[in-house]
């Protein structure tokens, strides 16, 4: 398995793993959660934030097929907390240029339930080896309640900014991470932390 | 999981029947309760006891209006001396509820390991089919003093189920403003546990080789040693000796009972065993 980081406009036709995440995308939050997501041809799932300053964190298997990734969106711009759900923070979201928020984390529909707890484990070691190498302090993140107590136990220092809330999607909830450098420690305590190989950055040349 | 039935739909209207109520704007009493929740996660922080940790819950409890907290997993087929178990029930009712073997049965229990989410016991009749049993226990939880309830389900994949509920003191009812912070509340609580109860026991989860889980999960379909030999291509004696060395990881002697242990750990899924 391979760990891909992904910086710049990743357009979903430029190769097959990019592809393969954004279909993957739309079979988890559209077919399969029923979240009210834009699609294009019917086949991806891809938003308005799907940009230039949007970062990837894939893992891909052997072959380069998609097995799960999270979206990375800078809280210094337009991001899901702060422009659609500020109402889950009981103060301001918070933003800045150490504070990163995670989105869209997804895992592939393809794989086993066992399997896709070796991906989950990888792409949460991935994000968290990744914050360590750019410097990211705080991810912040909205999730559906169920998957909170999932986030809490990973065992990494999680805390809410909100209460939960009830929305058309389900009820949801804000979050921060803080990440340092004990970090992987934390999450080895308690299984999650596999790193497997030196993840491998593709910074996108600008159109 | 996809394949509820009939009730599904049921139970997920009277879920969101319950959370509807709640308000999505922050009201001023909405920031209270949240700043009642921070300070749970800053002593759960500080705590290393199941003791610190009973009492943080009994205060944070007390504070949101509620008389009863029980956090607890729903039974630990393994090793049932690492389970975790906090409560603050009346001495009789804890006593009663396990002379009677209710912890697998209880019906606030089985519910909870139908959703995601928190619901309020008054929801229980929408969301199973109540047995003449259920309503025995619901009766005397009610003649013990044990009022109107909320349960917080914790589903950690790979692990056994478990809950964290809160209940009022007879006669008075539950508010829709009570569930979002009972929510959080719940949730921390339970981590808190959980992290108290793997420093304690070392113990580590029951873990098979992909093989054996193969043959577990089309065991759990319904195939015979034969028939998983042949859709795996091995020999029929390989499957027994995969499923005999699962056993003995599980402690059981039976294949029902190696599936169900799977099942309720998260080796294998239930969308595993179910999907075609």
């Amino acid at each position: 398995m391979a760990i891909i980081i992904e910086q710049g406009l990743a357009a979903p036709g430029s190769d097959s793993t990019l592809r393969g995440m954004f279909e993957d995308r739309k079979s988890v939050f559209v077919d399969l959660l029923k979240w009210d997501l834009p699609v294009l041809d019917g086949r991806v799932e891809l938003d308005s934030f799907d940009d230039e300053h949007a970062t990837y964190v894939i893992i891909a298997g052997q072959g380069g097929e998609h097995l799960g990734s999270a979206r990375l969106l800078p809280t210094t711009r337009p991001h899901i907390l702060g422009n659609l759900f500020p109402s889950l923070c009981a103060q301001k979201p918070p933003t800045g240029r150490n504070i990163v928020e995670i989105t869209r984390f997804c895992l592939s529909r393809r794989q086993s339930s066992a399997e896709r707890l070796h991906i989950r484990n990888q792409l949460v070691s991935a994000l968290a080896w990744h914050a360590l190498e750019a410097g990211i302090r705080t991810y912040t993140g909205v999730a559906e309640i169920a998957w909170l107590q999932q986030i809490l136990a990973f065992g990494w220092n999680c805390r809410p900014l909100g209460l939960p809330a009830r929305f058309d999607c389900g009820v949801l909830g804000a979050l921060a991470i803080e990440i340092a450098s004990d970090t992987p420690r934390l999450l080895a305590k308690n299984g999650i932390w596999e790193l497997r190989s030196e993840p491998l950055v593709r910074i996108a040349e600008a159109a | 999981m996809p394949r509820e039935g009939p009730k599904q739909h049921e139970r997920t209207r009277s879920l969101r029947c319950a959370w509807n109520a709640l308000p999505l704007r922050c009201a001023q009493p909405r920031v209270e309760k949240f700043s009642r929740v921070e300070a749970f996660v800053n002593d759960v922080r500080r705590t290393s006891t199941e003791e610190d940790l009973k009492e943080a819950l009994a205060a944070v409890t007390a504070d949101l209006g509620f008389r009863y907290f029980a956090l607890t997993h729903h039974v630990d087929v393994r090793a049932s001396g690492n389970a975790i178990r906090l409560h603050n029930y009346p001495d009789g009712w804890a006593e009663w509820f396990d002379e009677q073997g209710l912890g697998a049965h209880d019906p606030v229990h089985r519910a909870s390991n139908l959703t995601s989410v928190g619901f309020a016991w008054s929801s229980l009749e929408q969301m199973l089919v109540l047995t003449r049993r259920d309503r025995q226990v619901l009766d005397a939880a009610r003649k013990e003093g044990i009022g109107d309830g909320f349960t917080v389900p914790a589903h950690v994949p790979g692990e056994a189920h478990g809950s964290c509920s809160f209940a009022r003191a007879s006669g008075e009812t539950l508010g829709p403003d009570h569930l979002a912070p009972l929510q959080l509340v719940g949730a921390l609580a339970f981590e808190a546990a959980r992290r108290m109860k793997r420093e304690r026991f070392s113990s580590a989860p029951v873990r098979l080789t992909d093989r054996q889980r193969d043959c577990v999960m089309l065991a759990a379909r319904g195939k015979s040693d034969w028939e998983i030999a042949r859709i795996l291509g091995v020999s029929e004696a390989t499957v027994g000796e995969h499923l005999r060395h699962a056993y003995e990881r599980y402690g059981v002697g039976k294949r029902t009972l190696v599936a169900v242990h799977a099942l309720f750990d998260g080796t294998i899924g239930f969308f595993d065993v179910l999907s075609p």
